[in-house]
């Protein structure tokens, strides 16, 4: 997995075309909505991410770096809560970024895929 | 999440439907929060039992103070009871859940603007669903010059977390003493400005607390008075640097001496930040948590963890049985002669070892610094595998080394009796005061921990109130049992809250329950209910 983003992103270098400014509009939300809120726990190294490896196992902690996400499974967590993660509620998260952050998480990586 | 449909006690489902629709034309459709979804959302997610019991029949949520005005008004008309949250994030004393059973949760969470940032007098305006994380944005925005001070974790309410009695880590750690100035809606929909905000056009009214008069703001805390619609928080302006000191003494009998040393260090402000003294369990399961391990790591056995077992731990890693920290913010040489106070202090304690760092002004803030709002302290609460919870049960007493430990055995004890492992901090708050934080985690998923959780919350009340103890805060489904420890002449306090609530709640609206304060209409009922928990 490591080998495998490291290669991806010098592709990404050399191509100058990928990240971050190849994101849509809606995926670009997402990923605001996301490191605004989500990354508290789920940047590497922090406990949902401790979580998820644990449940699952390392290549599956790092939310960001998932390719196996679906928009509806997304919405459900954040809204009914998964293990010991709390639901978020519409007054604090609204639907429509919740619909961001499914679609910057659940984005198109070819590359990758 | 299924849920059978809940109604606020004694109104019926006609009557309910009837309020949600007069909620909507207040808030819009969208606001009025009652699928199965979003009451599931509104529970307690750190329950330690059947959430369900406290379990809320919808929420609503206003977005402005006129808004706020006209619901409370109309849940008075139907006797509906309001639970006013600011974000609802006290998790471990109830999260966004109400007490009663079948409340409407009023989420002030969309109230989310900041109102005023004023960097000459180091105040901030805010409405309740301003979290630290929004407050801490929005002052690096204005150029950082003023500091938040964020308890852990940091995604509550800063108006949420001073009511509660919340702490932080610097010198404006005390969150209800940096209160100054609010405006409160009463439970017949009157709004009332405290302190020099009563004066018409005054722009005092985040400068001075007193006003003119009786001083309300407090009255406000802790209490289900009034809905606190906007508040005035005191800001540190940025110091010129920051210094960390983490401090250890190596045998279990030291915790008197480390309290006896810190306790004229802090009283004289050479500590000028509230400090956290980890006791040896504590220190080995914290950063095993943050590692993302649980028990299991190092221990597959039934009871409390063993005392030996958490020594020899903290021998492999050569770590003193006590450790104490915290945060001192100065310029540098304000910092030096902190210091050297410290040390001297410290020189007279055999075997203490001391570790230090700074930050100083211009160079990027550290985690260590704790006046970044985070959730990593979170980590802890899948102690024994998730999904996990954890409920505090923190009596205040006064740094005398003495009596620290005693009323710290009398914990320990029973957390053994009860099989429990014994999580405590000792978190300063003020000059004058600790608590012993005794952390209760469970597994939310057996019943049978949840289950002795809860009693040995229960007894260790007693057991506390025996010795002559109060705690500072409580669970939900504590709020009575904490309640009946202030016992003084046959609860002449509760006696006076509940004359108070008749008073300017006569009809029972605002939050019945909250810190055991019941409307006369509920307090047969909390009075047979009292003893009769289990």
């Amino acid at each position: 997995m490591k080998s495998r983003l490291a290669l991806w992103a010098l592709l990404c270098l050399s191509a100058g075309a990928c990240g971050a400014d190849q994101l849509t509009p809606a995926q670009a939300k997402g990923k605001q909505a996301y490191d605004h809120i989500c990354i508290y726990c789920h940047s590497p190294g922090v406990w949902g991410t401790n979580r998820l490896a644990r449940r699952m196992d390392k290549d599956h902690a790092v939310l960001e770096n998932r390719t196996d996400l679906t928009a509806a499974g997304i919405r459900a967590v954040v809204r009914a809560g998964i293990g010991s993660m709390p639901p978020l509620r519409r007054t604090e998260l609204s639907d429509a970024d919740v619909d961001a952050i499914a679609a910057y998480l659940t984005r198109p990586r070819s590359l990758e895929q | 999440m299924p849920q059978s449909t809940v109604l606020p006690p004694g109104v019926s489902a006609a009557d309910f439907k009837s309020a949600l629709r007069a909620f909507a034309q207040v808030v819009g459709e969208q606001w009025v929060l009652a699928s199965d979804e979003d009451r599931h959302s509104y529970l307690d997610a750190f329950a330690p039992g059947d959430a369900d019991q406290h379990a809320s029949s919808a929420g609503i949520a206003p977005q402005s103070t006129e808004e706020v005005q006209a619901v409370v008004k109309i849940a008075a008309g139907y006797g509906i009871p309001l639970w006013p949250v600011s974000s609802g994030r006290n998790l471990a004393y109830g999260g966004s859940a109400p007490v009663l059973r079948g409340s409407v949760v009023l989420d002030l969470r969309r109230m989310n603007r900041v109102l005023e940032i004023n960097e000459q007098l180091g105040y901030a305006l805010v409405e309740p669903g301003v979290t630290f994380f929004a407050l801490f944005d929005a002052l690096q925005a204005a150029g950082g010059k003023l500091w938040i001070s964020t308890p852990a974790p940091g995604w509550g309410s800063v108006i949420g977390n001073a009511l509660e009695h919340g702490v932080g880590y610097t010198p404006y750690g005390v969150h209800a003493d940096t209160i100054c100035g609010m405006e409160v809606v009463l439970a017949d929909g009157e709004v009332v400005r405290t302190g020099m905000g009563a004066v018409q056009g005054s722009k005092e009214w985040q400068a001075f607390k007193y006003g003119y008069g009786p001083v309300w703001d407090l009255m406000f805390t802790q209490s289900n008075f009034g809905v606190v619609t906007k508040m005035g928080v005191w800001l540190m302006p940025q110091p010129e640097a920051v210094a960390n000191y983490a401090i250890s003494v190596p045998d279990y009998r030291d915790l008197a001496v480390l309290v006896d040393t810190l306790r004229p260090l802090r009283l004289n402000d050479t500590i000028n930040a509230d400090y956290t003294i980890q006791n040896p369990f504590r220190s080995v399961m914290d950063e095993l948590s943050m590692q993302g391990k649980t028990r299991e790591t190092i221990y597959a056995g039934a009871g409390s963890l063993p005392m030996d077992l958490i020594t020899r731990e903290l021998k492999a890693r050569n770590r003193g049985m006590w450790s104490v920290g915290f945060n001192l913010f100065d310029s540098d040489k304000g910092l030096d002669l902190r210091e050297a106070a410290i040390r001297e202090a410290f020189s007279r304690v055999p075997g203490s070892k001391l570790q230090t760092h700074r930050w100083h002004r211009g160079e990027p803030m550290e985690s260590w610094m704790r006046v970044t709002p985070a959730l990593a302290p979170l980590a802890g609460v899948d102690w024994y595998g998730g999904p996990g919870g954890h409920i505090n049960f923190a009596p205040v007493i006064a740094p005398i080394g003495e009596r620290v430990t005693q009323l710290y055995e009398a914990i320990y004890k029973r957390f053994i009796e009860y099989g429990i492992d014994y999580y405590c901090g000792l978190l300063n708050i003020g000059r004058r005061a600790l608590v012993v934080n005794a952390v209760t985690f469970f597994n939310r998923d057996n019943a049978e921990m949840t289950r002795k959780g809860r009693e040995l919350y229960r007894v260790l009340a007693k057991d506390g109130a025996a010795l002559g103890y109060g705690d500072y805060r409580a669970h939900i489904s504590f709020m009575d049992d904490i309640a009946a420890m202030y016992g003084y002449n046959d609860h002449a306090l509760r006696r006076l809250n509940e004359r108070i609530k008749d008073a300017l709640d006569p009809k029972g609206i605002l939050a019945p329950g909250k810190q055991g304060i019941w409307p006369a209409g509920l307090r047969g009922a909390a009075a047979a209910k009292r003893g009769s928990h289990t």
